[in-house]
């Protein structure tokens, strides 16, 4: 019996084209690195390594829809920006693009890079590669992201100094850089670091100790 | 990489300042690149997105104290937020409320800081014993003390009377700068 059954072959008739199905299609190994995926995926050939294409999908969305939250600044862009880089990193692997596969955190850099410049510049070809792709980005954009319990989140922060307190509103408010906060309260940049680093550390310590139900 | 442990972990610290944008160019690419390839430390920065995401929309929601500035209250006027605020000279009062359209509540209280070195506020609510709030940040050049009131706790009381006293604090010792009163109708 065959486990993994690309569509084209429905219904494999014969133990020959099982092996087959096997050899080109192996089971995918939680503890395989992106590199190993990467490598699968670009020597499997066109389509016949869905399993290891959804894997490194699934690993690769949450990283990709950070750099577009840093970059891009808005959360319906990063998605986009997401589902544009997946669907193009899987195109040129399928296609043999990337030689060295242990640089493969490289090359996605490099294809975050070129998505930010051209969804900057309006025009990229989402359409055409979401009808070809879809399929593969299923398990990526299931993918949790992390969240807080908010009123959690709201207690400890009424438990911290009131300059901590200030200080780490006015900076995640906006996500605005220590030079700035500083100006907005009269203090130093490096003041503002320091403040920002104990009040965070505080946070963190008090939200933990409720998700952990202390 | 699932499974493969971060050799090189990022510190806490460069997470904020790559996150912040107070990283150079090649420092921002260099941890950019780190990010796209390290599960472990892309987990540690999703954590710190969803934790800065909390403090905005618990701020939102009306469910913080904070002292704040009066450039930050600007900018949230320009972006819309439906703002109250009631501005009380040093040793006066003021009748305020609070209706279900504000989303923030803006208190400024007007006092001599120019040659004040730290702040204390004692706060008295009605029938509880009064609670100090050590060292809030406060505005010298415009002599203002900005501060946004927990609107959910707020909403649920009833009609009261709030006192506050402004406290400079340096080597000397303790002195009173001002008292302050909040009529508040429900």
């Amino acid at each position: 019996m065959c486990n993994e059954t690309p569509r084209r072959y429905t219904s494999p008739s014969n133990a020959a084209e099982c092996y087959l199905l096997r050899v080109e299609n192996p089971p995918v190994e939680q503890f395989e690195d992106d590199a190993a995926l990467a490598q699968r995926i670009a020597q499997a050939g066109p389509g016949r390594a869905r399993k290891a294409e959804a894997e490194l999908c699934r690993r690769l969305a949450p990283r990709v829809r950070l750099y577009g939250l840093k970059h891009l600044r808005d959360a319906h862009a990063a998605a986009d920006l997401m589902q544009q880089v997946l669907l193009m990193t899987i195109e040129k692997l399928r296609a043999g693009e990337l030689r060295d596969t242990a640089r493969v955190a490289s090359f996605v850099f490099g294809i975050c890079r070129m998505t930010v410049l051209e969804l900057r510049r309006g025009g990229f070809r989402r359409e055409q590669l979401l009808e070809r792709y879809a399929e593969d980005l299923a398990p990526a954009a299931a993918a949790p992201e992390p969240t807080v319990d908010l009123d959690r989140v709201a207690g400890c922060l009424e438990k911290l100094p009131q300059r901590e307190r200030s200080v780490l509103l006015m900076t995640f408010y906006e996500d605005r850089p220590a030079d700035e906060v500083g100006a907005l309260l009269g203090l130093s940049a490096g003041n503002v670091r320091v403040i920002r680093h104990r009040g965070l550390a505080r946070l963190r310590e008090c939200v933990g100790q409720g998700e952990s139900g202390t | 990489m699932n499974g493969t442990p971060c050799r090189a972990p990022l510190e806490e610290r460069a997470l904020v300042e790559y996150w912040l944008g107070e990283l150079g160019e090649a420092d921002e690419a260099r941890l950019d690149e780190h990010l796209l390839g390290c599960a472990h430390c892309s987990a540690r920065l999703g954590e710190l997105v969803a934790l800065a995401g909390g403090i905005r929309d618990a701020f939102r929601q009306g469910a913080l104290q904070v002292f704040v500035s009066d450039a930050f209250v600007k900018r949230l006027a320009a972006q819309g937020v439906r703002l109250r605020e009631y501005r009380v000279p040093r040793n006066g009062s003021v009748n305020c409320t609070v209706t279900p359209e504000d989303e923030l509540l803006v208190s400024r209280l007007e006092a001599p800081l120019a040659d004040v070195s730290r702040v204390d506020i004692v706060v008295h609510p009605p029938g509880l014993p009064a609670e100090v709030r050590q060292d809030v940040p406060f505005d010298p050049a415009r002599g203002e003390v900005l501060f946004t009131p927990n609107l959910a706790q707020l909403r649920a009381m009833p009609s009261h009377r709030l006192r506050l006293e402004l406290i400079a604090v340096d080597d000397a010792g303790e002195r009173l700068i001002g008292e302050y009163t909040f009529n508040h109708t429900a």
